[in-house]
């Protein structure tokens, strides 16, 4: 019975199933000159095809003989023998021994510029397994060839089973198959840097014996020699570094990350020697009669082109080597930075240190080094912390809940700890994927954004519950103390950013049309940046509740203690910011609405939808949400009417309204203690913005057609409007 | 109502057309899902199931397969599965199919 349903469906599909028949050699009868003259006889348009066939079908066959869709076809219209490694062996195309130093230089250099177009997205097999030696390393009889190609066989397979772990990859980030070649797996992580190493002394003796000696009359072959050999040693030791680096984060322990850190500096430590070195390697020909693929000894471009799945094949362009050695200097600066996470203990300490790190969009290895080195595979934070002590930890450092006070009554009553310990357990999951989400690339990160909404829509009701179940056992013995909107203030903070992130990404990401910018930025500005301050002070003032309260309780024993001296208040930063960026927005929105008044935005001609339909749709992952409730196109059309002041608004009024808030923005940020590089990137935009505003307030170029222009060159979000 | 009637009768007209047996059509339509073998000018041949074709003798194929031209010895014999392909027109350079279908039909 399975077999024939299996059949069935063979038969229904028109995709990867071969019939039986066709394997046979049939006997093929030529209808060429038949089938050419009755398809003239159709109409023009006219599709001759199958009830069960239609135009939808049809159009997701690839097209043959284009060479964006027809893998085969690159393949097919080269003029050479494409051989494989042992055929290319036979054949002495290649040597496997007796390679000269300009040879494996250029060899070298080669894969790793495979390698790192391999990172960059694009398949194994058009990239690092173009190179033949890595086909099968046990053939080569050259020692330095073979360590250095189990070397970045094993540096692949560690990249990829890191990717492939952290998950935060998707298919434009990353291609994972191997199309079933051997990533070096009979041999020993330790056996393949002992190979390198054993390399690398035979080397570093070469280089020390061809070294310049005093009052010696220096050959231009031995100066050449040792300089080659110079050569050869950094790429031997870079691929040995490199690869421990690698190993070391597959350790568990801690310490682990900081041997990484320390061996990926070493790594780049030899990067200026390799890139002086590079014109030492033998050149790739560009030899247009074989395809637009440079030819280079070792390498066939098009040794896998039958192995790639029947998609479009994607062309793999191989970048330069001079890109390389600049790739990998910052793939390893990447790499050291991921190792800070580790000194970060606060959850909200490496919830930001994970934005800021996306923020300058890193590759898809950095990242998934950054998740793995998050949550090793004990499911424990760095290894050694339990998620749910890292969020009683964040709780306690947020709003002080007396729950998790030891010096409140509700510490040690087990009913509490219960509530408390499943509270902190169901927040687990929802808190990983949010971490999760900012390792995936910018664009895919708002979608998840707009998703895990829905978690935190559950959490924050279970918090409010919590927080009530808490607040009326803790009343029952300490009634002078309270426990509302505790918890439930910590959910509604982190609601409120990632609904904050949400909307800003869509700037960055060049979603929005200028016409869309105004509702967005009320959005942010009138709402959501409003409901973070208040959700950031009622947490502030709710640590000072408690330290109050502990602070009594310090005086009933020792009246010794004096009044502390007035300590910065935690949160008092993220409100100061908070406050910017609301003015930042709230001016961005009046200047919207003034250079609308002026004629100055371009709608477009609502025909299919309306204001309406786009407003709800940017907005639609807020439904999910029941606090802060969603606010629906009729309320903030309301809500936003200038129709209620007296006398009317004119534009003027507006343009010098926005300029007030830039202004804010300015003197908020001005008086800010130690400026970050995001300080200073917002001032850039507030002051011209000051400016311009005031100088539109003033009437200058009122009667210009011309469009204004948003330059979003000095922060991702706020853009620097210039009137032409 | 009678206005809209021309546009009405050239869809109709095509659609009965279509539906009209004419000797070519019939031929055609008799190939429909039959396996079919075609040669490409670049001299790789496909083989697959005929789908659909037009005016312009473009083909769709499915569950296609790709074999290389008989030169290239070193992936001789091992086809490449393709899946649903459309040939254009003028890369056809000849059309065959198996003979005992042809009695079949």
């Amino acid at each position: 019975m399975v077999m024939k349903s299996s059949m069935e469906e063979d038969e229904a599909g028109w995709g990867l199933g071969i019939p039986e028949k066709m394997k046979n050699n049939a006997n093929w009868v030529d209808i060429t000159q038949d089938f050419k003259g009755a398809c003239k006889e159709l109409n023009l348009g006219e599709l001759l095809h199958d009830k069960l066939f239609g135009l939808f079908e049809a159009m997701s066959a690839i097209e043959m003989m284009d060479p964006k869709m027809d893998a085969g076809m690159i393949g097919n219209q080269v003029n050479r023998k494409v051989l494989n490694f042992e055929q290319a062996v036979k054949d002495g195309a290649i040597r496997v021994s007796d390679l000269s130093l300009p040879e494996l230089i250029g060899i070298m250099d080669t894969c790793f510029c495979c390698l790192i177009t391999w990172l960059e997205g694009h398949s194994l097999a058009q990239t690092v397994f173009t190179c033949l030696y890595v086909h099968n390393p046990d053939l080569i009889q050259d020692s330095a060839m073979k360590a250095f190609a189990l070397g970045i066989l094993k540096v692949c397979d560690i990249a990829r089973e890191k990717v492939n772990k952290a998950a935060v990859f998707e298919e434009e980030d990353f291609q994972a198959m191997t199309y079933g070649f051997k990533m070096a797996n009979n041999v020993t992580d330790l056996r393949v840097t002992g190979m390198l190493k054993d390399v690398e002394d035979d080397l570093q003796r070469r280089v020390k014996s061809t070294r310049i000696r005093q009052g010696e009359q220096r050959d231009p072959e031995v100066e050449l020699e040792h300089q080659q050999c110079l050569a050869l040693f950094s790429r031997i030791k870079f691929t040995r570094l490199l690869l421990t680096g690698l190993i070391a984060f597959t350790k568990k322990e801690t310490s682990s990350v900081s041997e990484a850190q320390k061996l990926m500096s070493q790594a780049a430590d030899l990067l200026p020697a390799i890139h002086s070195t590079l014109h030492h390697g033998v050149q790739s020909q560009n030899d247009t009669t074989k395809g637009d693929h440079p030819i280079m000894m070792g390498f066939e471009p098009l040794v896998n082109q039958r192995l790639l799945p029947p998609t479009f094949p994607r062309y793999a362009k191989i970048i330069k080597r001079e890109e390389m050695v600049n790739y990998f200097s910052k793939l390893i600066d990447r790499i050291k930075t991921v190792c800070e996470v580790i000194n970060t203990t606060n959850l909200h300490g490496i919830l930001d240190f994970f934005c800021e790190f996306s923020e300058q969009s890193p590759c898809v290895l950095s990242r998934s080094l950054l998740q793995t080195t998050f949550l090793i595979d004990n499911k424990k934070v760095f290894g050694t912390h339990l998620m749910q002590d890292m969020m009683k930890d964040a709780l306690r450092s947020f709003v002080s809940p007396p729950v998790l006070s030891p010096k409140c009554c509700l510490y040690n009553n087990p009913q509490a700890k219960d509530y408390i310990d499943s509270f902190v357990t169901h927040c687990s999951r929802p808190f990983c994927s949010l971490v999760q989400i900012h390792g995936h690339n910018r664009a895919r990160q708002r979608d998840k954004l707009g998703h895990i909404l829905e978690e935190f829509a559950t959490l924050q009701d279970e918090a409010e519950k919590m927080d009530a179940a808490l607040h009326s056992m803790l009343v029952k013995q300490e009634p002078q103390r309270q426990h509302l909107a505790c918890l439930g203030t910590w959910i509604l903070y982190h609601n409120l950013r990632i609904m904050i992130q949400y909307l800003l990404s869509g700037f960055e990401l060049e979603l929005y049309s200028m016409h869309e910018y105004y509702y967005i930025y009320w959005y942010l500005s009138e709402f959501l940046y409003a409901w973070l301050m208040s959700t950031l002070s009622r947490a502030d003032s709710s640590q000072m509740a408690e330290e109050r309260i502990l602070e009594e309780q310090q005086k009933g024993r020792s009246s010794k203690k004096s009044k502390k001296k007035k300590k910065a208040r935690p949160l008092s930063r993220e409100i100061t910011m908070s406050q910017a960026y609301q003015n930042m927005c709230a001016g961005m929105y009046k200047t919207m609405i003034a250079l609308d008044m002026d004629g100055k935005v371009r709608k477009p001609k609502f025909e299919l939808d309306s204001e309406q339909v786009r407003y709800e749709h940017r907005f639609a992952p807020f439904n999910s949400v029941v606090t802060p409730p969603p606010v629906h196109y009729i309320q903030f059309k309301e809500m936003s009417d200038l129709k209620k002041y007296s006398p009317a608004l004119q534009s003027a009024d507006l343009y010098m309204a926005a300029s007030k808030h830039f202004q804010q923005a300015r003197l908020i940020l001005e008086n800010l203690p130690s400026p970050d590089p995001e300080v200073n990137r917002i001032l850039k935009v507030a002051k011209p913005n000051i400016v311009v505003m005031k100088l539109l307030a003033g009437g200058h170029k009122k009667e210009t057609k011309a469009l204004p222009e948003f330059d979003f060159s000095a922060h991702k979000y706020f853009p620097v409007v210039k009137i032409i | 109502m009678l206005r809209a009637l021309p546009d009405l009768t050239i869809c109709q007209q095509m659609e009965m057309s279509s539906l009209s047996t004419s000797p070519a059509r019939q031929k055609l339509e008799n190939l429909l899902n039959k396996s079919m073998r075609i040669r490409m000018t670049d001299g790789r041949t496909l083989v697959g199931l005929f789908l659909c074709t037009d005016r312009d003798c473009n083909v769709i194929l499915g569950s296609a397969q790709e074999f290389l031209k008989s030169t290239d010895s070193f992936s001789q014999g091992e086809p490449r599965v393709l899946g649903l392909a459309m040939i254009p027109g003028h890369h056809v350079v000849s059309i065959e199919v198996e003979a005992e279908s042809l009695l079949t039909a």
